[in-house]
C-alpha cells in the first residue's frame, strides 16, 4: 500500500531536504508514478529509511497537503489526490520551468530578442519526428 | 515544559589573553536539534561546558532549563544528559558494571533501551572499559547520557571518533531520542553532512560569537551564490547588500549574498545590466564562504 519509493535525498546538497522531497513526490504524482489513492509511507518510515529528522519529513507532507497534493485520512496517513487535469499540467510546466529560465538566461547573453527565441522554439516544439 | 532547555546570554570567557566566548548569545528552543558548527579551536568545547556549568562565565549568564548552570539543582541535573569530547570511565569496570553504576544516580532508568542499544551497537556487556577501543567508548559514554531519558541532550563532538557504520548508527539513535519532539539536542561538530541529515537548526561560532543561529532550511534557501555578467566591466564599482564574499573580474562577479531574494537579483540585473544565474550552497560551502576573509 505505502509507496516507498524511490525517494533519493541528498542531505548535503544546496536544497533543503524538506524540498527534495516535495518537488519528488510532485513530480512522482504528475507523472503518474504516485496514483490517486495511494498512501505515502508515514512520516517515521520515511525518516528511518533515509535517516534523515523527521520533522523535515513532516513538514514535507505538510506543504505538500496545503497544495493538495496529498490529503490526510485521519488514522491512515497521507493519501494521494487526484492531481485533475489542471493541476497535472501545471505541475507539468513547474518541472520545465527551472530548463525555461535557463533558455531565457542564455538569450539574453546573447541578445537575442523574445520574438526570436520564440520562432526558434516553435518548430522544435511542432518536430514530430 | 515550556522551559527554556538551554540559554546564554552575552556570555564572556577569557583564558589569559585569549578571549573564547565574546558576548555571546545562544537560545536553543525546546524540542529543537541545534548542531553548533565551528572550526577547530573555534570554542565549541568552552561553550558547551559553559553551558553547562562546567566552567564558570566571566561575564553573562548560562541558564539550563531556567535555572543558572553554575547552580544547577538535582532536579535540572537529573533532566540533562551530557557526552564530552572524551568520554571518561572507569577502565577497570565492566561495561554493564558502568552502566549500572551510572543508573544508580537516577530515579528512572530505561533498561530495554540500553539493552537494545547494547545490542545494536555490538558493546559487549561483560567487557573491561579499558579495553574498548576509542569508538566504543565513544558509544557506551552516549549510552550512559541516554538512559535516564534526558529532556536535554548535550554532546560534544560525538560522531569525530566512530567509524561511518557507528556513525550512521548513531546517527539513528539520535533521530530516535528526538523523534518525539519533546526532546532537545544540542551537538557540537565539524563534520556537516552529520549535521545536515539531523539537526533542524544550525547555529555557528565564530571568533568567540554566533554569527548565524536558525533553521538550517532557511539558512540554504537563503544563503546563494550568483554568478553575474555583466556588460560592462564591474572592477571597483560592483556591490550587492548582504555580501558574504565578493570576488570580481573584468564584467564578470562571483558574489555569496545572505539572503538572495528575487528583489536582490533584480536589482543586480537593472543595475548593472547583467545576467544573473543561483547557484545552490550545501552547509559546507556556506560555512567555507562565511569563514573567507
Amino acid at each position: 500500500m505505502a509507496a516507498l519509493l524511490g525517494f533519493i535525498v541528498s542531505p548535503n546538497s544546496g536544497v533543503p531536504i524538506y524540498r527534495q522531497i516535495v518537488e519528488q513526490i510532485r513530480a512522482q504524482v504528475a507523472g503518474g508514478r504516485l496514483e490517486e489513492g495511494v498512501f505515502l509511507p508515514s512520516v517515521r518510515q520515511v525518516a528511518e529509511e533515509l535517516a534523515v529528522n523527521p520533522m523535515t519529513i513532516s513538514k514535507a507532507y505538510s506543504i505538500l497537503e496545503r497544495e493538495g497534493t496529498v490529503e490526510l485520512i485521519r488514522g491512515q496517513g497521507m493519501r494521494v489526490k487526484d492531481p485533475g487535469p489542471a493541476g497535472n499540467g501545471k505541475a507539468r510546466k513547474q518541472a520545465l520551468m527551472p530548463l525555461l529560465q535557463q533558455v531565457a538566461l542564455t538569450a539574453r547573453l546573447l541578445n537575442l530578442s523574445p520574438q526570436q527565441v520564440i520562432s526558434a522554439l516553435k518548430p522544435l516544439l511542432e518536430d514530430k519526428s | 515544559m515550556s522551559d527554556v532547555p538551554l540559554d546564554l546570554v552575552a556570555a564572556t570567557k577569557r583564558y589569559r589573553d585569549k578571549i573564547v566566548l565574546d558576548e555571546l548569545n545562544l537560545t536553543v528552543p525546546a524540542g529543537s536539534v541545534v548542531g553548533l558548527l565551528g572550526k577547530n579551536g573555534s570554542g565549541k568545547t568552552t561553550l558547551i561546558k559553559a553551558a553547562l556549568g562546567l566552567v564558570k562565565l566571566d561575564l553573562g549568564s548560562a541558564r539550563v532549563f531556567d535555572q543558572p548552570a553554575w547552580h544547577m539543582d538535582a532536579d535540572a541535573k537529573s533532566r540533562l544528559g551530557y557526552v564530552p569530547q572524551v568520554v571518561n570511565l572507569y577502565a577497570w569496570m565492566r561495561v554493564r558494571q558502568t552502566i549500572e553504576y551510572i543508573a544508580a544516580f537516577y530515579p528512572r532508568w530505561n533498561w530495554s533501551l540500553i539493552d537494545r542499544l547494547l545490542t545494536e551497537w555490538e558493546l559487549n556487556p561483560r567487557e573491561r572499559v579499558g579495553t574498548l577501543s576509542v569508538g566504543q567508548l565513544q558509544k557506551l559514554g552516549i549510552l550512559v547520557a541516554l538512559g535516564h531519558e534526558p529532556d536535554l541532550l548535550v554532546l560534544d563532538e560525538p560522531a569525530a571518533s566512530l567509524d561511518p557504520i557507528a556513525r550512521r548508527d548513531f546517527l539513528k539513535a539520535l533521530l530516535e531520542i528526538a523523534a518525539d519532539g519533546n526532546r532537545t539536542v544540542l551537538f557540537s561538530t565539524h563534520i556537516t553532512s552529520d549535521l545536515e541529515r539531523v539537526a533542524d537548526r544550525v547555529a555557528i561560532l565564530r571568533n568567540g560569537k554566533i554569527t548565524y543561529h536558525g533553521e538550517l532550511d532557511e539558512l540554504k534557501e537563503n544563503v546563494k551564490r550568483l554568478h553575474v555578467t555583466a556588460k560592462n566591466p564591474l572592477t571597483g564599482s560592483f556591490n550587492v547588500p548582504g555580501a558574504v564574499r565578493l570576488r570580481v573580474e573584468g564584467n564578470e562577479a562571483l558574489v555569496s549574498v545572505k539572503d538572495a531574494s528575487g528583489e536582490v537579483i533584480d536589482r543586480i540585473r537593472a543595475d548593472y545590466e547583467a545576467s544573473v544565474t543561483v547557484e545552490d550552497l550545501n552547509l559546507e560551502e556556506i560555512f567555507l564562504e562565511m569563514h573567507y576573509d
